[in-house]
């Protein structure tokens, strides 16, 4: 807590504990030491983590305790989010103050959220026919009919009014294991190709650039505890994101049906895979 | 090193890729050159250079996927800017339909 960010965090857990007594700090020190102080409660609580900086000190001591935070705050996330920059002092003036009440409150809200709200049912999947390819290890297949793709690989499967988004099967290879996802707003608009929530891998960070304009209904909550749903069945179960369209004609114009999605898919595999082979033999010689 | 990546030819949603003007753009002021960016980039967009005093470039612009602004969410003192999506596809849309009336 030598930076501003960082006193930004400690304010909003101690703003937390302040509101909601039931919630527990853990001392970052002691649980980096192993103590077996936190043993039976980081097993059973729901913890969040608060990381002031991209180090992200908080959710790598939860992780190293084999534990996935519940919710994890990114404090320049949200400096960005609410608009407010972060002060270079340590003592934080009033609008630093604001915005960890801002983040203080969004956390209740969500806790009162996942309290209240029932979980909805999820949609009912059947089998769907696949184009599929085979390259070196690699399996790849994209559904024939019914999804929309944009050329960074993301889907949508449009149902009347509403449609599903996720990532292409060729994505969940390239990222490879998924560790953790980050859902926009419920009520949240977007344009087509605007972000749309993140997800983090064992290799990398990425948006989902959204197919699709529209409005955020409703979230794969599995994947909050799941994340690996999105590897083992991208265009089923590893849905992301439900939408509300706005004008899925108009989304069209940019987006490619499952077999023109297929060619350019192999397009871009086989393209890698020269790349690759040039690497290789350019360190043989 | 050889090309692996031929920018001449590459296209995005039909139109060449070197026609759509989408890259990050480092603001100098905020960039402090921990270089997060390169090293998370798979694309070869930035570069370092050692001697000079701006110590990072976007080297290769086109590389940059359409779209993706991935890096900037890497970047901590949030140095890195982009293209407006909005206005980066109404563009995508007028080049194609431009193409087409070839």
């Amino acid at each position: 807590m030598d930076k501003s960010l960082g006193v930004i965090a400690r304010s909003i857990a101690l703003k937390l504990i302040e509101k909601r007594p039931e919630i527990q700090l853990i001392c970052p020190v002691l649980l980096n030491t192993g103590d077996e102080k936190y043993e039976n409660f980081i097993e059973s609580a729901k913890i969040i983590a608060i990381d002031g900086c991209m180090t992200r000190c908080a959710t790598k001591l939860v992780e190293n305790r084999e534990k996935k935070p519940f919710k994890r705050i990114f404090i320049p996330d949200m400096s960005k989010k609410y608009g407010i920059k972060p002060t270079k002092e340590l003592t934080l003036n009033e609008e630093n103050e604001k915005l960890a009440e801002q983040i203080m409150e969004e956390i209740i809200k969500e806790l009162e959220d996942v309290d209240v709200k029932k979980v909805l049912k999820s949609p009912k999947f059947e089998a769907i026919e696949f184009f599929d390819i085979t390259v070196d290890k690699y399996h790849f297949n994209v559904p024939k009919e019914g999804y929309y793709f944009n050329e960074n690989d993301y889907w949508i499967k449009p149902e009347g009014k509403t449609a599903l988004l996720g990532i292409s099967d060729y994505l969940q290879n390239a990222a490879a294991d998924i560790l953790f996802v980050e859902f926009p707003e419920i009520g949240s608009e977007m344009e087509q190709f605007d972000d749309a929530g993140s997800f983090e891998s064992s290799k990398t960070v990425l948006q989902l650039i959204s197919p699709g304009t529209g409005k955020t209904i409703r979230v794969n909550k599995a994947l909050e505890n799941n994340p690996e749903l999105m590897n083992q069945d991208p265009y089923q179960k590893g849905w992301f994101i439900e939408i509300e369209l706005k004008n899925f004609e108009e989304d069209k114009e940019l987006l490619l049906n499952g077999p023109d999605y297929f060619e350019y898919m192999k397009e871009k595999i086989m393209k890698e895979k020269n790349a690759l082979e040039q690497i290789r033999s350019e360190k043989d010689v | 090193m050889s090309k692996i990546y031929d920018a001449e030819k590459e296209t995005f949603m039909g139109v060449p890729r070197k026609r759509i003007p989408w890259w990050p753009t480092i603001d100098y002021d905020k960039c402090n050159f921990c270089m997060d960016c390169d090293k998370f980039c798979p694309h070869n967009v930035f570069a370092k250079i050692d001697d000079e005093k701006q110590q990072l470039i976007v080297k290769n612009p086109y590389n940059c996927v359409v779209f993706c602004r991935a890096c900037a969410k890497t970047c901590a003192p949030d140095a890195l800017e982009f293209p407006e999506k909005s206005e980066t596809s109404k563009l995508i849309k007028k080049l194609r339909s431009e193409s087409l009336g070839d």
